[in-house]
């Protein structure tokens, strides 16, 4: 295991010294005072064990392709944004726009996540063990987007594909967002995705709620003026 | 862009090192706002009595200048003057209204602007890096209760002393605030306050932030009142501020579009655009956490 610390040392220095811990063979690197620094572990496409002891700035895990990361505290903007593959787990609260654009692998945020959650993600599974802010999974096209607490404000706006469910309150639906059925298994594959990313402290997968897309706006005359009404 | 910070002492103890703590959020967001930089900080309340800090004005002789103004303003019963930099610092006895006070005093010219005045209430703010700032005025000497701090970058208004931030809220005695975002229907509210004889300083639009305050204070309720019906009145972006001698609070806009952060121990609340602010001026084990949207939270004492 390697240890680096981050104090007085630029980001670029940090990113460099985790990427030549990487090559000398450390399958485990941790990175001591972060200080809610950005950009930090990012574009790594091997493998490795990231353990950020404190908390992150903006875009911690961006890009990412296999590596898994642990966050003891709280991450800034742009969690794992487009992350392909891997892990990235925050202990804390994570800020606005936490997994946008995801495309695989898994994100998982025990504290709350603030606005604009897994907004435009095309993949993987997001899962939040607090509540969530206003608009997230806006534009949302595949994955699943978990909240076990309360969601804000126009949650799964406009979306695709991705499936969401929420366990607490959802302040109000987006545009074309619906309630959707849990069809049979489908309680059981929640409680094993809870399960796998949260243990034993998961939350009981019978009392969440699904929403979907309602479709209306896949395909819709440029003449419906109500849906361009209500749309934005 | 801009950077904005806040601290408050759960003690309420006016003997806090908040300067020092104010300095080390604010210079590690000097990156977002390398135009200006400014504190608002408050100190000991001075009971029937009020502090005062006038920009002496921007270019000419500012020593006659100086003396100009400390003639006008000894004879309205100031007392304790000195001058450090561009401001002149002085105490004034507290009356029913500040404003003929400041219609006197900055009628001498254009160019001078009572920054600041207040019983617990002090600001600073020039040109120029959080570095700089504490070269002029040793602002990490300051102790104080509470206090709120910005760096500016300029997105729609000249950068001088005036369109600096914190802005005092003019004739409110204690009530500043900082603002990151565009207020979006500045216009139209400067407009109707002008109607109603509103004295603009700047063409800065966050300074209407604490206009609109000062008027909601002024006709009864809290700041908490104040920042949440600040959410209908005002449109935009803002990630926002607020104190007084004894309330602290900050308001989120409606879309969450600026950045505001914040921890809570049983010590003190650090409010910041980033977190990265309150880890290096703040150390011990505390969570961080990201506002909400329309989220408006107020601590007073």
């Amino acid at each position: 295991m390697a240890e680096i610390d981050a104090a007085g040392r630029t980001t670029r220095e940090i990113n460099s010294a985790i990427r030549a811990a990487m090559a000398a063979g450390s399958s485990e690197v941790v990175v001591r005072n972060p200080g809610a620094r950005h950009n930090l572990g990012v574009a790594l496409l091997e493998p490795v064990k990231l353990k950020m002891a404190g908390s992150v700035g903006y875009y911690c895990g961006g890009l990412n392709a296999g590596a898994s990361i642990e966050v003891e505290g709280s991450a800034g903007w742009g969690l794992a944004e487009s992350m392909m593959s891997g892990l990235v787990r925050v202990h804390s609260h994570a800020g606005s726009g936490a997994a946008a654009a995801l495309r695989g692998g898994a994100v998982v945020i025990h504290g709350d996540a603030a606005a604009r959650l897994g907004v435009s993600m095309k993949g993987g599974d997001v899962i939040v063990a607090g509540d969530c802010g206003y608009m997230a999974g806006f534009m949302a096209q595949k994955g699943t987007l978990i909240v076990c607490g309360n969601a804000g404000e126009a949650f799964a706006d406009s979306m695709y594909s991705t499936i969401c469910y929420v366990g607490g309150k959802i302040a109000s639906l987006g545009t074309d967002a619906v309630l959707g059925e849990m069809q049979e298994g489908e309680c059981e594959r929640l409680d094993r995705t809870l399960e796998t990313y949260l243990g034993s402290a998961r939350p009981p997968a019978a009392n969440f709620r699904k929403v979907v897309a309602g479709r209306k706006l896949w395909n819709f005359d440029k003449r419906e003026w109500r849906i361009w009404q209500e749309a934005l | 862009m801009c950077g904005i910070v806040g601290y408050w002492e759960k003690s309420g103890s006016s003997d806090a090192p908040l300067g020092c703590t104010l300095l080390k959020m604010i210079t590690a967001l000097g990156c977002r706002g390398p135009d200006s930089t400014g504190v608002a900080t408050y100190q000991s309340k001075r009971p029937g009595s009020w502090t005062v800090r006038v920009k002496i004005g921007d270019s000419g002789d500012l020593a006659a200048r100086a003396a100009q103004i400390s003639h006008a303003a000894a004879g309205a019963g100031a007392h304790d003057f000195s001058r450090v930099d561009a401001y002149l610092r002085f105490s004034l006895d507290q009356q029913q209204d500040p404003q003929p006070f400041l219609r006197d005093i900055e009628s001498i010219a254009p160019d001078v602007e009572v920054v600041s005045l207040g019983s617990a209430l002090e600001i600073v703010k020039q040109v120029g890096s959080p570095a700089n700032l504490e070269k002029a005025f040793s602002i990490s000497r300051f102790r104080g209760s509470h206090g709120i701090a910005h760096t500016r970058l300029s997105t729609e208004s000249v950068v001088d002393l005036s369109h600096s931030q914190p802005f005092w809220a003019h004739g409110r005695p204690d009530l500043a605030i900082v603002h990151n975002g565009h207020i979006t229907n500045y216009h139209q509210l400067r407009r109707r306050y002008e109607q109603h004889g509103v004295h603009f300083y700047t063409e800065n639009d966050s300074e209407i932030v604490g206009i609109y305050l000062a008027e909601r204070l002024h006709q009864g309720g809290g700041l908490e009142d104040a920042l949440k019906r600040m959410l209908a009145d005002l449109d935009g972006s803002y990630s926002c501020l607020a104190a007084t001698e004894s309330e602290f609070g900050f308001v989120r806009d409606p879309f969450a579009l600026k950045p505001l952060c914040f921890t809570e121990t049983s010590d003190f609340v650090a409010i910041a655009t980033e977190e990265i602010a309150i880890r290096a001026a703040l150390d011990g084990d505390y969570a961080v956490r990201e506002t909400q949207a329309k989220e408006v939270r107020v601590w007073r004492r």
